[in-house]
């Protein structure tokens, strides 16, 4: 399961138990992960590996700077103990600003831009969309990713599951 | 003082007395909701807070002091600002990417607070209109709504108004032809009323029958004329449009294009400018002559039985209104029939362009596949758009013809009860009304025309009014010679909106300097490049040419002034010698040979069957990729640029034809500013300075002896390659 720079073997990914992998906060309130007591990490970053696709599996755990190495990857990060785990979905929450959206209030259209209002989980936000068909990503039949003129996202996750009226503005959307 | 917006009255309380000298508002809660707080800078502390019904929140409090540094953290969707305090990292507060620039630009103010400088008081960008709200065009600051105000039928026939005469022409046409229609139906009243019914008058019959063919070969004539300046009309107004498109996508941003797949640019260019000319040559002299008709013929009915006229055309409200629901659902139908296109293109260029890589790695039954779904969406589409109109049509068409019953009921009472209308009246009522449904049911028609031509013009007007590069604030200065010394600034820069590539790098190049950038790949060394050829803007701090902003010179002629050779050799359609001279068509031959003899090139050139004709480009010529490169370089020669680009030249040959290149390209920097990028170390040992980039920040700078004798950075790099026999003469 380990890797060794040092020897010549391929490098190989290096998949962590969740038995071996305590995330806490020290006494300094920084968030702490130790791997199998021969690695703390300090302010370590949690990112996912298929934050689109498959959000809760796949966690790689990387040290704290951008291009910082990767201590290891947790194929079910769910299984770590309480506290760690907590920690682990603030700090992930604290990351991914993924808005779901879940009904959508209305859209008007001028000119190439549609100004709409999103009903999401994370509240209800206007969003303007230009070149809408060009912003738009289709990750399988019926989830959507829809980019603003702004640069946020906004995920529809199965866009057959919308309520009618939210059907037909989207419809009109795309 | 640089406040962003106007603060609130319960966070200035909670700020206290303090001067505010930095308040700015953002779009996130600190539960990662959409919400607002504030961060502000009130003398000397640092607070985050919330409005709080009329109160407010204070969530961060800290002394200005205990602060080192103000970072941003980019995350995913958004970003988060953070304050060192003790090597900690304290956060502030999360922004979304919307508010990117807003809060970019308060880092750099509380980071020259915290270090005890001068507040940077650069006005805030707008991204949002002030007047409406609406979010603005990245580049030109141009509200959408404020500014276009004509609709975009009004826009388009504005491509038509320099043909004025041809269209008056078309108009006077379509009115004679109207009018000559009117005619036949007239003379059927006559006949029947005048010979048929009386049995008498036999010698007014070959004069009505003169007169039926007269009027219908006239009005025959006069509509083959007008469809022939149509025709032309719409073809013209609609190669104006090409044309206009066109330039415009040659001078756009390259973000556009990083944003557009090109499948949908060039989807818009054929198929909707196709789409506007129907709708030009054919879709409006249509509608225009059916609403002439369709006056025409009211009038005449009106003449023959007012009453009678009146009960009739009781159906056409209903008509208009069906015709303007049909109108909406066709719009959208048709859209996504255009947008299917669009994707479908797309997939079509990408196999074909690649279509090596699909063979090498046998992809073929995927690509098949891939290309069967955009297919089966694009049938999906178009039977949408299709079935929809089938059915719509008509349903108008038969509440349309419930008009001609009630004219046999009530038109038949009348006759009977000797009322005020004749057989013939009652027959030329019948043809007339035949003539006014015919027109009417072309209006509705026209619908389709309509929306399929005014979705097709809206995306051409989108590309038309989407933000163009750089050129379009357009420098002010030319310079005459460019001595190429380049000095970068402070230069921040991302591709995406605050995800920076660059950060606050700086350096100068002396005139005929050779520069070498090395790093790992992704750490920013061709973005340095991107840059310097004005492809991007940067977004803070400024790039220096000969002491002038970038941003102030004029573009074209610094870039002609620019030369690169890039890692991939790109040659266009076209003989080898229309390749070399490609930045000096005017070359002469002899200036062409000169060239690629310096480059190495002339001699495999001439040895091919073609010479300096030889087809090169797409299609035929196969060369190899260090030919390719040398004819690059023979280009980059002959356009004597006073700043060339050297990019991973020697990346992919053999040592030979390694050696043939690295002479050309050592002849060709002699005397020119270059900004050289290799992987291979090697190349650059000769360069009068070396940047050496870690993620996005120079962390070295120096010569090859210098850096070596550091043991830094470059010397571990060095290290790398040293163990690798490739280069190991990059020692001596």
């Amino acid at each position: 399961m380990t890797t060794d720079a040092k020897t010549k073997e391929p490098p190989a990914l290096r998949y962590l138990d969740p038995g071996q992998v305590r995330v806490f906060r020290s006494p300094d309130g920084r968030v702490r992960a130790t791997v199998a007591e021969e690695r703390s990490v300090i302010a370590p970053r949690f990112l996912r590996v298929h934050p689109l696709t498959d959000p809760d599996r796949y966690l790689s755990i990387r040290e704290a700077e951008p291009g910082g190495q990767e201590v290891g990857l947790l194929r079910h990060w769910q299984r770590l103990d309480r506290e760690s785990r907590e920690l682990v979905q603030a700090e992930l929450d604290r990351r991914y600003l993924h808005p779901v959206v879940k009904r959508i209030v209305s859209a008007k259209h001028f000119w190439g831009l549609t100004l709409c209002v999103f009903e999401t989980d994370r509240g209800l936000r206007e969003a303007t969309l230009r070149d809408t068909r060009d912003n738009v990503i289709y990750l399988g039949e019926a989830r959507i990713l829809l980019t603003d003129a702004e640069g946020n996202r906004y995920d529809f996750p199965d866009t057959g599951a919308l309520d009618p009226a939210s059907r037909a503005l989207l419809a009109q959307i795309l | 003082m640089a406040v962003a917006h106007e603060l609130p009255d319960a966070i200035r309380r909670a700020v206290g007395d303090a001067e505010v000298r930095v308040a700015a508002a953002s779009d996130l809660g600190s539960d990662g909701r959409f919400g607002e707080r504030w961060i502000v800078l009130a003398g000397e502390r640092v607070l985050v807070c919330a409005p709080d019904g009329g109160d407010a929140r204070v969530a961060v409090d800290l002394p200005l002091k205990d602060i080192s540094e103000v970072q941003v953290e980019n995350l995913v969707g958004g970003a988060m600002l953070q304050a060192l305090v003790n090597g900690h990292k304290v956060d502030l507060l999360s922004y979304t990417n919307a508010l990117a620039k807003r809060f970019g630009r308060v880092r750099g103010q509380l980071d020259a607070a915290a270090k005890g400088k001068p507040l940077p008081d650069e006005p805030e960008r707008l991204t949002r209109c002030p007047t409406c709200g609406l979010v603005l065009g990245e580049e030109t600051q141009v509200c959408p709504r404020c500014v276009r105000k004509g609709a975009v039928l009004r826009r388009l026939l504005g491509y038509a108004r320099p043909y004025r005469a041809r269209l008056v022409l078309i108009g006077l046409l379509m009115l004679g032809a109207a009018v000559f229609g009117l005619v036949p139906p007239y003379l059927t009243k006559i006949l029947v009323d005048g010979v048929l019914v009386p049995r008498r008058n036999a010698y007014l019959l070959p004069w009505l029958v003169l007169g039926f063919a007269g009027s219908s070969v006239l009005s025959t004539a006069l509509a083959i004329w007008r469809s022939r300046v149509g025709a032309w009309v719409g073809g013209r107004v609609s190669f104006d449009i090409r044309a206009a498109l066109y330039e415009r996508l040659q001078w756009l941003s390259l973000r556009f294009f990083d944003r557009h797949p090109t499948g949908t640019l060039i989807s818009r260019l054929t198929q909707d400018s196709g789409g506007v000319q129907d709708f030009l040559a054919y879709g409006l002299p249509w509608v225009a002559s059916n609403a002439i008709s369709v006056l025409g013929v009211a009038v005449m009915v009106f003449i023959i039985n007012w009453k009678l006229a009146l009960l009739v055309l009781v159906p056409a409200p209903l008509v208009s209104l069906s015709a303007r629901m049909l109108w909406r659902r066709m719009h959208r139908a048709f859209h996504r029939f255009w947008y299917r296109w669009g994707r479908f293109h797309t997939v079509v260029n990408d196999a074909f362009s690649r279509i090596k890589i699909v063979r090498a790695f046998a992809q073929q039954p995927t690509e098949i596949e891939r290309f069967q779904l955009r297919n089966s969406d694009l049938f999906r589409a178009s039977v949408y758009a299709d079935q929809t109109w089938a059915t719509l049509m008509p349903i108008v068409g038969l509440v349309v013809s419930s008009g001609s019953l009630l004219v046999w009921y009530l038109g038949g009472l009348i006759i009977v009860g000797h009322g005020p209308l004749s057989v013939g009246g009652l027959m030329a009522f019948l043809a007339y009304l035949g003539m006014l449904y015919g027109p009417l049911n072309g209006l509705t028609q026209s619908a389709q025309w309509m929306s399929r031509a005014l979705t097709a013009a809206e995306r051409i007007f989108e590309v038309l009014d989407a933000e163009g590069e750089s050129e379009k604030t357009p420098g002010k200065m030319a310079l005459e010679r460019l001595h190429g010394e380049v000095e970068y600034r402070n230069v921040t820069f991302g591709y995406e909106k605050h995800q920076p590539v660059l950060k606050e790098i700086s350096f100068q190049v002396e005139p005929g300097q050779m520069l070498g950038l090395v790093g790992k790949s992704g750490v920013g060394k061709t973005t340095v490049i991107n840059l310097l050829c004005r492809f991007y803007d940067v977004d803070e701090g400024e790039i220096l040419v000969d002491g002038v902003n970038l941003r102030d010179l004029d573009l074209s002629t610094y870039r002609g002034r620019l030369g690169a050779v890039l890692q991939e050799p790109f040659l266009f359609t076209g003989t080898t010698a229309e390749n070399i001279a490609y930045g000096k068509p005017d070359a002469s031959p002899e200036e062409i040979m000169a060239a690629a003899k310096i480059a190495n090139a002339h001699d495999f050139i001439v040895q091919k069957p073609d010479g300096y004709d030889e087809q090169v480009g797409e299609r035929g010529g196969r060369l190899s990729v260090g030919e390719k490169q040398r004819l690059c370089i023979a280009r980059a020669i002959l356009h004597d640029p006073a700043i060339l680009i050297l990019d991973e030249a020697t990346a992919s040959v053999d040592l030979e034809t390694e050696d043939q290149i690295q002479e050309a390209i050592a002849r060709l920097i002699e005397g020119r500013t270059t900004f050289a990028i290799a992987h291979r170390l090697s190349t650059l040992r000769n360069a009068h300075k070396l940047l050496v980039f870690e993620d996005g920040k120079i962390v070295e700078m120096g010569t090859h002896e210098e850096l070596d004798a550091q043991k830094g950075a470059y010397h571990r790099l060095l290290e790398i390659h040293r163990k690798t026999s490739m280069v190991a003469a990059v020692d001596h």
